[in-house]
């Protein structure tokens, strides 16, 4: 066939798996030929023969030659990714959909509000915000998660706090090593200085904590249009043709996966 | 451009085709018609009504190995208003950038007035003729001495300036228009009494919640519906053996919403049931600018929990929310 393939598979190679927490890998892909996406875009991961799942590249989208998926065992497929190893070939479509309106975030102090592993499209998003800094009034990232073995990223906050990101954490189950706040996400806001009118908020997580960190930035003063959301639907074709992923009369895949809030608050069960 | 071509010329006309093309037809079968090829010795006609089987799938397959191969040239003879109005949905969202290269886009459409009506159809409930309005290569409107044949694409311009046609006479578009009247009346009579509040259907679909879920109650996700509706297009992207495989979905079905980690916004099933009506009447119209819903009425026949759609939609009124 001399059309180009709709559904084809770029060949991609395994370059290194890191361990996140027992739950989450972090792996490192290197394509046969370089995936240009922009930070928010996401890719079906083909592992051949056993099925796809989609994931938003976790990697600086300046870095052109490799990018990373983190990915949690949830499921069939991402057990089958957990399993991978240097040198083994699976296959990635992509990007698709759409990214982060950057341009939207111009002069704003951005604030970022990652739970669990949402921080995954969040750090190609923070990479990306840092690598540009001068451009944003301000870029803060509040991130929660369960305990603080369920940190993902450990050992690069350091790193984006000298880049230039204010960074403040929260884990819901403490122990005696957690020097940082404990609770929910949304705690983080108690005595943080703001500036919702000048500002937008990103949100990626569970659906749980996307929605009670919603109501909260809703209540700190941020209007629906200026908070952007990462939703999590059923993807499977990923260029809104097979109709799993409809979000009221939207299909995530192809008309987001990023929402304003704005545009998608009057659909019924966003957050289930 | 019309043209008029005699049964005698048509049969002629038919076995040059076949020469070129594979010909689909709708050949008489129980209780109806099935899409049948053409071998060249069975009769040939054009009237009647939609066939059981939805005509989407001479353009995809229920399930289909997607590997690299060639369209083969080929016609759709009879494809009825409805069955056209629910490819036109499919046509944008399968051939909407980026194109779906395995649908068969180059299957020349030829379409046909109905000249009966199935007791569950329902398009003019909907507003819709039970004719083609656009979409089509060439339409036929069966006459008593042969058809009245009109063109709707270039592709089918050239095909009526061929030597089996002939200019129309002054009395032929007469008898066509009586004809399609015959046919709406007998439509409007098996549906007399019923009434669709069709402007203010999308704010009650929204609304409601009494009508899906008593309708719902009987459901037994089957997905029967969704498979023999010519408007549902959903599928499910799988990997194969050697390449991917696409198999036919439905939102009827339980697992169709369920994303990693097992969360379901869709478990039960009056949600599922008031999905496929929000999808074809009001997210599909908003956003890819047809309904999913031509009024077939292929869903009532094929429900195993005896709902009939056709009732959901009149009893989607403001009294019952």
């Amino acid at each position: 066939m001399n059309r180009k393939d709709t559904y084809s598979t770029i060949r991609t190679e395994v370059l290194e798996v890191i361990d996140e927490t027992p739950l989450i890998k972090t792996v490192s892909l290197k394509p046969e030929t370089p995936l240009l996406f922009e930070t928010g875009q996401f890719i079906q991961f083909t592992v051949y023969g056993e099925g796809e799942a989609p994931f938003t590249p976790s990697s600086s989208p300046l870095v052109k030659e490799r990018f990373d998926v983190t990915v949690m065992k949830a499921g069939r497929v991402t057990e089958r990714i957990h399993r991978l190893k240097p040198g083994d070939k699976i296959g990635v479509r992509g990007p698709l959909g759409k990214g982060y309106p950057l341009e939207d975030f111009y002069d704003k102090e951005v604030l970022i509000l990652g739970g669990g592993v949402g921080l995954a499209p969040l750090r190609s998003l923070l990479l990306k915000l840092l690598s540009e800094k001068e451009k944003f009034s301000r870029v803060l990232l509040l991130y929660g998660a369960r305990t603080p073995q369920d940190i993902i990223y450990k050992e690069q906050f350091s790193q984006w706090k000298k880049m230039g990101a204010e960074i403040l954490r929260s884990v819901d189950k403490a122990d005696e090593t957690w020097k940082e706040k404990a609770g929910v996400v949304t705690t983080l806001f108690d005595g943080l200085k703001i500036h919702p009118e000048k500002g937008v908020a990103i949100v990626c997580g569970p659906p749980i904590m996307m929605k009670f960190g919603t109501i909260k930035l809703l209540e700190l003063g941020y209007e629906p249009p200026q908070i952007y959301l990462s939703m999590e639907k059923n993807m499977s074709c990923g260029l809104g043709k097979c109709g799993h992923c409809a979000l009221g009369k939207y299909f995530v895949c192809k008309d987001g996966p990023v929402f304003k809030y704005g545009d998608i608050k009057e659909i019924e069960d966003i957050w289930d | 451009m019309r043209k008029f071509i005699s049964k005698g010329s048509f049969g002629a006309w038919i076995r040059e085709l076949k020469e070129t093309y594979k010909l689909y037809y709708p050949a008489p079968a129980d209780k109806g018609w099935d899409w049948s090829v053409w071998e060249g010795k069975q009769n040939f006609f054009l009237e009647g009504y939609r066939p059981l089987l939805p005509v989407k799938y001479l353009f995809f397959s229920p399930e289909e190995s997607l590997a690299a191969g060639e369209q083969e040239p080929a016609i759709v003879f009879g494809v009825r208003g409805c069955d056209l109005r629910a490819l036109q949905l499919l046509k944008k969202i399968y051939l909407d950038a980026p194109e779906d290269v395995y649908f068969r886009k180059e299957t020349l459409i030829f379409g046909a007035d109905c000249t009966a009506c199935h007791e569950h159809c329902f398009c003019t409930l909907l507003g819709d003729d039970p004719w083609p309005g656009e979409g089509f290569d060439l339409n036929f409107s069966p006459m008593e001495e042969g058809y009245l044949v009109e063109s709707g694409s270039k592709k089918g311009e050239e095909l009526l300036a061929g030597r089996f046609f002939t200019e129309t006479r002054e009395e032929h578009a007469g008898e066509r228009d009586e004809r399609r009247k015959e046919v709406k009346k007998i439509l409007r009579k098996q549906n007399q009494n019923k009434v669709l509040n069709l402007q203010d259907l999308k704010k009650h679909i929204i609304e409601e919640k009494i009508v899906f879920r008593d309708y719902g109650s009987t459901c037994v996700s089957c997905s029967a519906c969704t498979n023999i509706c010519p408007g549902c297009f959903c599928f499910f992207l799988a990997e194969g053996k050697e390449q991917k495989v696409r198999y036919m979905d439905s939102c009827q079905l339980k697992g169709y919403h369920r994303v990693a980690g097992g969360a379901n916004p869709r478990k039960d099933m009056t949600s599922r049931f008031k999905h496929r009506f929000q999808c074809k009447f009001y997210w599909r119209p908003e956003m890819q600018g047809y309904k999913g819903c031509t009024g077939c009425g292929r869903c009532i026949t094929a429900c195993q929990g005896k709902i009939d759609w056709k009732h959901v939609l009149i009893e989607l009124k403001p009294a019952n929310i």
